[in-house]
C-alpha cells in the first residue's frame, strides 16, 4: 500500500536526519501535510474551499495548552478536548454556512478564526507560554529528543492519510466528489448534500485540531492568536495543498515535502545574510510552480504519464439495430393501472412571470407519459417542482398516496423518483462508472455493491465498455445514455427524463427510444419531456400538453395531435387556418 | 507556450537558482559567536535592523580593542538569524543558529512573543540569552538561561507613576485625573494592569479614560473624543503599532487636546515619528523606557550616528550594544567561551564599570535568580525640538525636563 | 446618547469607510470579471502609496492629485502582469481549478512585492506631511477630519467615474459582458482575455489610487497592506460578488459598522462587530447585499 511506503520513508528519514534543526523541518513537513490533508477533506474532496480551517487548528492549540497551563492536564488528553471542541465548532460553523456557495462560503469561514483571534487577545491570552515541565517532559509532550516530535507528527500524518483513504474509497467519498462536481445533480441522485458536507467538515476538523496541538508543543512553545488563528496558517495550508494538488491524498504530501524545505533552505542560505531575499525567491518559486502546473504537481505529473492512454478510446461506435433489442409493450391498459404520482393544481411564478398555472395530471404505473409543449411552456419548471428543486406556490404533488410537495431532492430520489436533466449534468472528473455509482449509492450499500449494480445499469444501456472512461470526449448519445444509467442506478419506480432526445441523430433517437422501453419493461415508469411531438408520438402511451404554463390537453397521442388548440400552440393560428388539421402527426414539425 | 511566457518562466527559474549570496565569511576556530535573533525582514524589520546596528558597533569596538583578553584576544563574531514575522520563523531561526555552530550567548528578539519562544529554545540548548523585553512573563518561567536587563513592566508602572506624580507636583500641576490608552500587546498590558488595579487609586488619582484596542486601529476619533471630554492631566499611552500611534497623535492635535502624554515604551521615541508628524506635534511628549543615551554617552551617540546615518540613538541599538559588552565581560570573568560557563558568570556578575554598566541605568548590573536585573529602573525620555532626550533621573539626564500643559 | 454624538460616530464611520470602499472596488472588478482572488491587492495599494509619496516629496504634487496620477502607470503595470503571468493560468479549462492556481500565483506576487520593497526602499516608515491631516472641518458640533473628508469625496468621484465607465462606455459594457458570461461574450466578438487584462489593470489602478488617498493621513511602509487586506475582501463579499456599487456600499458599511460597534462592544472587540455583521448579512442574504442570486436548475 503506498501509504505504508510514504510512512516508512518518513520513519527512515527521521532516523537518518541528525541535526536538531533538520528534525524541526521534518516535523514541520509532517504537520503541514497533515493540516493540508485535513483541509483537503472539505475543500479538495467536497469542493467547499474553506479559508477558515485555521479555526480548528487554533482551537486544538489553545484548548490543549490552556488545559495544560491552568489545570496541569496532560496534552495527550487535552488534545482530545481540543478535538471535541473543534468538531463542535465545525457543526456550529457549518450549519449556517453551508448554504453559501463558492467564495462566499470561503470568506464566511474566514470570519471565524479572525473573530477568535480578537477574542483571544481580549481574554488576555495574547501570549500563552507553554510551561516547561522538567520533571515529566514526556507526559507534557515536551521531548528533549527531537526525533520524538518527528515520530509524533508522522503518526498523526499516517492516521490522517488512512482516514483520507477510507473516505476516498467509501460512499461518502463518492458523494463528496459528486457534490463538488455538480451539487444539484448529486442531490437528484439521492445524495443528502448537507449531511455529507457536514460529516466531511467534522472529519476535517479533527486532524486540524490535533495538528494545531502538536504544532504548539513542537514548534511554537508560545501560543499567540496570530500564530494559530492567523492568516499565515491558512496561507501555508493552501500553499501546501494547491502546489501539490487538491482533491488527492498525495497532493498535500508533495506540496509540504517540496515547499517547506525550500522555504527553510532559503532562510538558511540567503535569508540571514540578505534578509528579504528569501521571500522574493520563495514567491517566485510559487509563481513558477503555478504557471507550470496550475492544477498542482500531482495532477500535472499524473496527466503527463497517463493522459495519452485514456484519450485513445474511439468515439465512433456502431449503434445497435433497434429491432434486436426492442421490448414488448405492456398488456394491461393504461386506465386500469394504479396511479403512482398525482399532480394537483401546481402553480409557480418567478418574479411576476407565471411559469405554471394550475397544472394537474397523473402518472400511472408502467406507462410512458409524454409531456410536450412549445418552448417556454414550463415543462422543465414542472419537473423541478416534482423533483423538489422548486417549491410551488399552490398545489401538491402526491407520490404513492402521500404528499411529497417541498421535500428535498435527495429525499424525493430515495422515495423512488429519478431524474435526468435537459442540460446534461455530469460529474466531469469522475469516470462513467463512477458517475453511475453515485446514483447507485442512493440506496446505501458498500462501494463493491454499488459498483456491481452500476455495471449492471451500464450493461442495460449498452455502455459497459465505456465504464472507465472520463465523460469528456464521449458523444452526446453516450452521455445521455450514461445519465439514464445513472438515473436507473438509483432504483427508481418513476423516472423524469428531461429532453433526452435533444441533440441526437435519427439513429440516436431510435436507440434512446429502445432504452426507454427497456427501462419500462424493467418496471420503471417513465415521464418524458420533449418539445418535438413526432418523436414522442411513437414512444409515449399518453401525452400531456403544456402551453404557457397551463395544461392544454391530455390523452392518447393520436387524439392530442389532432386537437386544434394544440396545433395552434405549436404552429400558430395562421398555419391552422391555412392548412387545417393535419392528418398525420409527423406533419407537426414547428 | 508563447515566447514571452517562455522567457518569463526562464527568468523565474534563474531567480530560483540564484547563487547563494556569497560564502559565509571566514571564521577562526576560536572566535566567540554571539547569536542575534531579531526580525530582519517583514513587518518589524526596522526594529531588528536597529538592534543589529547596535550589536555590530559593540563588536567592532571590542575587536578593535583586542577582543576578549581572557581568551587570548579571541574576536567576537555576530551570527544573525532572521526571525521574520511569525513565531514559527523566529523559533526556527533560533533553532537554526543555535545548532549550526557553537554559540556562546544570544540576544533578541524584540517582539515579546518571539522572545518567549526563542528563550525556550535557548533554555533547552543551554545557551544564555539576553533580552530587553519588558514583559513580566519572560522571567516567570523558572528558566536559568534567560536574562532580562530591562525593568519589568509592572515595576516600571509603579516607578514611572511615582516619577510623573513627582514631576507634576514640582511644577504645581498635581495630577488628579489619568487616562490609559493603548493596545493589548503584552508589555502594555502588563504596564497598565497594576495602574488600573491599585496604583492610581493609591495615589488618589481618578481613572477617567480606559481604552484598549486590538491593532490595527481603524480610527482614533472615539478615543480622543473621550480625552477631550474628560481632560485628564496625564495620559499613559501604549500604541506600539506605528500607524495606530500616528493616528492617535494626529487626532490629539486635530481635536486640540491639551494633556500630558506619557508613552510606555521606546517605540514612541524613534526617528520615524519626527519624519511623520513633525517636531511641533511631538514636543514635550514623554516616554518611559528601559534605556536611552545618558549623560556621558555623547561620544557613543556621535559614533553611532556617524556609522549608521541615523539621526539619533535609541533603546534598541543601545541595548544590544550593552548586551554584547555584557557578554564580553561575562566571557572575561568565566575565562571561557562555553555557554554554560558564560551563563554562570552572568548569574553571579556584579558589574559597575564599562560600557554595559554605564548604559543600563542606574549603572550596576546584577541579576536575581529569575534572571531579572536587580535595581533596574526605567528612564523618562522627552521629545524636545525633534529629538528625544533623557530627562529623568536628573543625574543621568542629558536635558532638563520641560513640563507644561 | 446625544444625537450629535451618534451623528459623529456615523460620520466618522462613513469617512473611514469611504477609502475602504475605493480599495474594494478594484478588488470587486478583478473578482467579478476574472474570478481571481488577488492576494496581492493590498500590496499594489502599498506601491500606490509609495508612488504618491514620490510625487509629493520629489515633484511637489499634492497627494490628492498624486493619487489620480498613479492610475495610468498602474493600469499599464496591471495589463503587463496579467499578460505575462495571470493569463497563463486562466482561460480555458476547469473554473474550479483555475481559481486555486491564481490564489497561489497572486500570493507569490505578494511575497515578491513586499520583500523586494523592504529590501530596496528600506522598512523605515515614511509619511506625506499634509496640513489637512491634523485639521478638521467643524460642522456644527461635528468634527470632520479634513484629510479623510477630501479622501472620501475623491473616492466617491472615482467610484462614480468607474460606474459611468462600466455602464456607459462600450469598453465597460464589454467588461461586464465578459464577467457575466465569458462564453456568450466571446461569441459576440469580445476578446475575453483582453477584458481580463483590462479588468486587472483597472482593478489595481483603483487600489493604487486608494493608497494614494490613504497616504494623506496614514504612514507608508512595505507591510501596510496587512492592516487592510481582510477588510477589503470582506467588503467585496458583503457587497456581493461582481457588483461594483455593492463593493462600494460594502466598504462604507464596514466603516460604519466599525464605528457603531463601539456603542455596543468594548474597543478591543471592534472588528468582531464587523465580522459578526458580515456573517449575519451573508446568512440572511447569501449573495451579499447587491449580488445576483445564483442560478437554479
Amino acid at each position: 500500500m503506498p501509504i505504508l511506503a510514504v510512512v516508512a520513508v518518513g520513519f527512515v528519514l527521521s532516523f537518518v536526519v541528525t541535526e536538531r534543526y533538520h528534525h524541526r523541518v521534518l516535523t514541520l513537513v509532517f504537520l503541514w501535510a497533515t493540516m493540508g490533508l485535513a483541509w483537503n477533506i472539505i475543500s479538495g474532496y467536497a469542493g467547499q474551499i474553506s479559508f477558515g480551517h485555521q479555526a480548528f487548528f487554533g482551537i486544538g492549540a489553545y484548548v490543549t495548552v490552556l488545559l495544560a497551563a491552568k489545570l496541569k492536564l496532560t496534552p495527550w488528553l487535552g488534545m482530545l478536548g481540543g478535538v471535541g471542541v473543534a468538531v463542535l465548532a465545525a457543526v456550529l460553523i457549518g450549519t449556517p454556512t453551508f448554504r453559501l456557495a463558492g467564495i462566499y462560503f470561503g470568506l464566511a469561514t474566514l470570519a471565524y478564526p479572525l473573530i477568535f483571534r480578537i477574542v483571544m487577545d481580549y481574554l488576555g491570552y495574547q501570549e500563552v507560554a507553554i510551561p516547561m515541565m522538567r520533571e515529566q517532559p514526556g507526559l507534557f509532550m515536551q521531548f528533549t529528543e527531537p526525533r520524538a516530535f518527528d515520530l509524533l507528527a508522522l503518526g498523526i500524518l499516517a492516521a490522517t492519510l488512512v482516514m483520507s483513504r477510507l473516505i476516498e474509497t467509501s460512499r461518502l467519498g463518492y458523494s463528496l466528489r459528486a457534490i463538488k462536481e455538480n451539487e444539484q445533480a448529486a442531490e437528484a441522485m439521492g445524495v443528502d448534500s448537507f449531511r455529507c458536507k457536514m460529516i466531511a467538515y467534522m472529519l476535517s476538523a479533527a486532524p486540524a485540531a490535533v495538528a494545531g496541538a502538536v504544532y504548539a508543543h513542537a514548534i511554537l512553545f508560545v501560543v499567540t492568536p496570530e500564530a494559530v488563528f492567523g492568516v499565515l496558517v491558512i496561507v501555508q495550508t493552501l500553499t501546501v495543498c494547491l502546489v501539490g494538488g487538491a482533491g488527492t491524498l498525495w497532493g498535500p504530501i508533495i506540496g509540504a515535502a517540496i515547499m517547506i524545505p525550500v522555504s527553510e533552505i532559503l532562510d538558511t542560505t540567503m535569508g540571514d545574510r540578505l534578509p528579504g531575499i528569501q521571500g522574493v525567491v520563495y514567491g517566485a518559486a510559487l509563481m513558477a510552480v503555478m504557471m507550470y502546473a496550475p492544477e498542482g504537481l500531482y495532477w500535472r505529473v499524473r496527466s503527463m504519464l497517463l493522459g495519452r492512454t485514456r484519450r485513445q478510446v474511439s468515439a465512433v461506435r456502431p449503434v445497435p439495430a433497434a429491432a434486436e433489442v426492442d421490448a414488448p409493450a405492456p398488456t394491461v391498459p393504461a386506465a386500469a393501472r394504479p396511479v403512482l404520482m398525482d399532480v394537483r393544481g401546481i402553480s409557480k411564478a418567478f418574479l411576476g412571470l407565471q411559469a405554471l398555472s394550475d397544472v394537474s395530471f397523473n402518472v400511472r404505473e408502467g406507462e410512458i407519459l409524454g409531456i410536450i409543449g412549445p418552448n417556454g411552456a414550463g415543462k422543465t419548471t414542472l419537473f423541478n417542482v416534482l423533483n423538489g428543486f422548486l417549491l410551488p406556490e399552490r398545489g401538491e404533488v402526491h407520490w404513492l398516496g402521500k404528499s411529497i410537495t417541498g421535500l428535498q431532492p435527495h429525499v424525493v430520489c430515495r422515495l423512488g423518483i429519478g431524474r435526468t436533466f435537459q442540460v446534461m449534468r455530469l460529474f466531469p472528473h469522475l469516470t462513467v462508472l463512477e458517475n453511475v455509482m453515485v446514483g447507485a449509492f442512493a440506496h446505501g450499500g458498500s462501494p463493491d455493491h454499488a459498483r456491481a449494480s452500476s455495471l449492471a445499469a451500464l450493461d442495460l444501456v449498452g455502455l459497459a465498455d465505456r465504464a472507465d472512461v472520463v465523460p469528456t470526449g464521449l458523444t452526446t448519445l453516450d452521455l445521455r445514455l450514461m445519465e439514464l444509467a445513472r438515473c436507473l442506478a438509483t432504483r427508481p419506480r418513476l423516472i423524469l427524463l428531461d429532453e433526452p432526445l435533444a441533440g441526437l441523430s435519427t439513429d440516436g433517437v431510435e436507440l434512446m427510444a429502445v432504452m426507454i422501453r427497456r427501462a419500462r419493461s424493467a418496471a420503471v415508469t417513465v415521464a418524458i419531456i420533449e418539445h418535438t411531438i413526432h418523436a414522442l408520438v411513437k414512444l409515449a402511451d399518453r401525452l400531456v400538453v403544456l402551453d404557457q404554463g397551463r395544461r392544454l390537453a391530455e390523452g392518447l397521442p393520436g387524439e392530442v395531435t389532432r386537437t386544434p388548440a394544440v396545433i395552434e400552440a405549436y404552429l400558430g393560428t395562421r398555419w391552422l387556418s391555412r392548412h387545417g388539421a393535419p392528418q398525420h402527426a409527423e406533419d407537426l414539425r414547428p | 507556450m508563447s515566447l514571452l511566457s517562455r522567457a518569463v518562466t526562464l527568468a523565474l527559474a534563474l531567480l530560483l537558482a540564484l547563487p547563494v549570496v556569497g560564502p559565509p565569511p571566514a571564521v577562526a576556530v576560536d572566535d566567540v559567536k554571539i547569536a542575534l535573533v531579531v526580525p530582519l525582514s517583514g513587518r518589524w524589520a526596522r526594529q531588528g535592523q536597529l538592534k543589529k546596528m547596535g550589536a555590530e558597533m559593540a563588536i567592532d569596538e571590542i575587536n578593535a580593542q583586542g577582543g576578549i583578553k581572557a581568551l587570548g584576544g579571541a574576536k567576537i563574531v555576530l551570527r544573525e538569524a532572521d526571525a521574520g514575522d511569525s513565531v514559527e520563523k523566529a523559533v526556527s531561526a533560533a533553532q537554526r543558529v543555535l545548532t549550526r555552530e557553537k554559540i556562546s550567548a544570544g540576544i533578541g528578539s524584540w517582539l515579546s512573543s518571539f522572545t518567549l519562544g526563542v528563550t525556550e529554545v535557548a533554555e533547552r540548548q543551554q545557551v544564555p540569552w539576553l533580552t530587553l523585553s519588558y514583559a513580566d512573563n519572560i522571567t516567570e518561567r523558572g528558566f536559568k538561561y534567560t536574562f532580562q536587563t530591562s525593568p519589568v513592566s509592572s515595576a516600571q508602572a509603579e516607578q514611572a507613576l511615582d516619577l510623573v506624580v513627582e514631576l507634576a507636583k514640582r511644577n504645581n500641576q498635581p495630577i488628579r485625573k489619568a487616562a490609559l490608552i493603548g493596545d493589548n500587546t503584552a508589555a502594555t498590558v502588563f504596564f497598565f494592569k497594576p495602574l488600573r488595579e491599585k496604583l492610581l487609586q493609591a495615589k488618589g488619582i481618578e481613572l477617567v479614560v480606559d481604552e484598549v484596542w486590538t491593532p490595527p486601529l481603524p480610527d482614533a476619533t472615539s478615543i480622543v473624543q473621550k480625552l477631550r471630554a474628560t481632560q485628564p492631566d496625564v495620559v499613559f499611552y501604549g500604541a506600539t503599532n506605528f500607524p495606530d500611534s500616528i493616528q492617535v497623535l494626529q487626532k490629539v492635535k486635530e481635536f486640540g487636546v491639551k494633556t500630558h502624554i506619557q508613552g510606555v515604551g521606546a517605540w514612541l521615541v524613534t526617528p520615524e515619528y519626527v519624519k511623520t508628524v513633525g517636531k511641533e506635534l511631538l514636543d514635550n511628549i514623554q516616554a518611559v523606557v528601559a534605556a536611552h543615551p545618558l549623560k556621558g554617552q555623547e561620544e557613543l551617540v556621535k559614533k553611532f550616528v556617524q556609522r549608521t546615518g541615523e539621526p539619533f540613538m535609541t533603546q534598541d541599538p543601545l541595548c544590544s550594544y550593552a548586551h554584547v559588552w555584557l557578554i564580553k565581560e561575562a566571557a572575561e570573568q568565566a575565562k571561557s567561551a562555553d555557554p554554560k560557563a558564560i551563563r554562570d558568570a552572568l548569574a553571579k556578575i556584579d558589574l559597575t564599570t564599562g560600557p554595559a554598566a554605564s548604559t543600563l541605568s542606574p549603572g550596576r548590573i546584577r541579576f536575581d535568580e529569575r534572571g531579572r536585573r536587580i535595581g533596574a529602573v526605567p528612564l523618562i525620555v522627552q521629545w524636545q525640538n525633534g529629538e528625544p532626550f533623557t530627562v529623568v533621573p536628573v543625574n543621568l539626564a542629558t536635558r532638563p525636563v520641560v513640563w507644561h500643559k | 446618547m446625544v444625537a450629535s454624538e451618534l451623528t459623529q460616530y456615523v460620520v466618522t464611520g462613513l469617512l473611514v469607510g469611504g477609502v475602504y470602499a475605493l480599495m474594494s472596488i478594484g478588488l470587486a472588478l478583478i473578482f467579478g470579471v476574472m474570478r481571481v482572488v488577488n492576494f496581492a491587492q493590498g500590496d499594489f495599494m502599498m506601491l500606490g502609496m509609495y508612488l504618491t509619496y514620490y510625487y509629493a516629496v520629489v515633484l511637489g504634487i499634492d497627494p490628492l492629485v498624486g493619487a489620480l496620477v498613479t492610475i495610468p502607470p498602474f493600469f499599464v503595470v496591471g495589463l503587463v502582469l496579467h499578460r505575462v503571468f495571470l493569463a497563463r493560468v486562466t482561460g480555458g479549462g476547469d473554473p474550479n481549478r483555475e481559481m486555486d492556481a491564481q490564489l497561489i500565483l497572486t500570493l507569490g506576487m505578494s511575497l515578491i512585492i513586499t520583500n523586494a520593497t523592504t529590501m530596496i526602499l528600506s522598512p523605515m516608515p515614511r509619511a506625506i506631511r499634509t496640513a489637512y491631516a491634523t485639521q478638521a472641518f467643524a460642522v456644527g458640533p461635528l468634527l470632520l477630519n479634513q484629510a479623510r473628508t477630501y479622501a472620501f469625496f475623491m473616492a466617491l468621484c472615482l467610484a462614480a467615474a468607474v460606474y459611468v465607465f462600466l455602464t456607459r462606455t462600450d469598453l465597460g459594457k464589454a467588461l461586464r459582458a465578459a464577467a457575466d458570461d465569458p462564453e456568450a461574450a466571446s461569441y459576440q466578438g469580445i476578446n475575453v482575455r483582453a477584458m481580463h487584462g483590462v479588468a486587472f489593470g483597472v482593478g489595481i489602478a483603483l487600489v493604487a489610487a486608494a493608497g494614494g488617498l490613504l497616504a494623506t493621513y496614514y504612514p507608508i511602509e512595505p507591510n501596510v497592506a496587512v492592516n487592510f487586506i481582510v477588510l477589503m475582501f470582506v467588503a467585496v463579499v458583503l457587497g456581493g460578488l461582481g457588483s461594483i456599487p455593492g463593493a462600494f456600499v460594502g466598504g462604507l458599511a464596514i466603516g460604519l459598522v466599525q464605528s457603531l460597534t463601539l456603542l455596543v462592544l468594548p474597543l478591543q472587540l471592534q472588528n468582531v462587530g464587523v465580522f459578526v455583521a458580515f456573517l449575519l448579512v451573508l446568512y440572511v442574504r447569501p449573495q451579499g447585499l447587491f449580488g445576483r442570486r445564483a442560478r437554479t436548475v
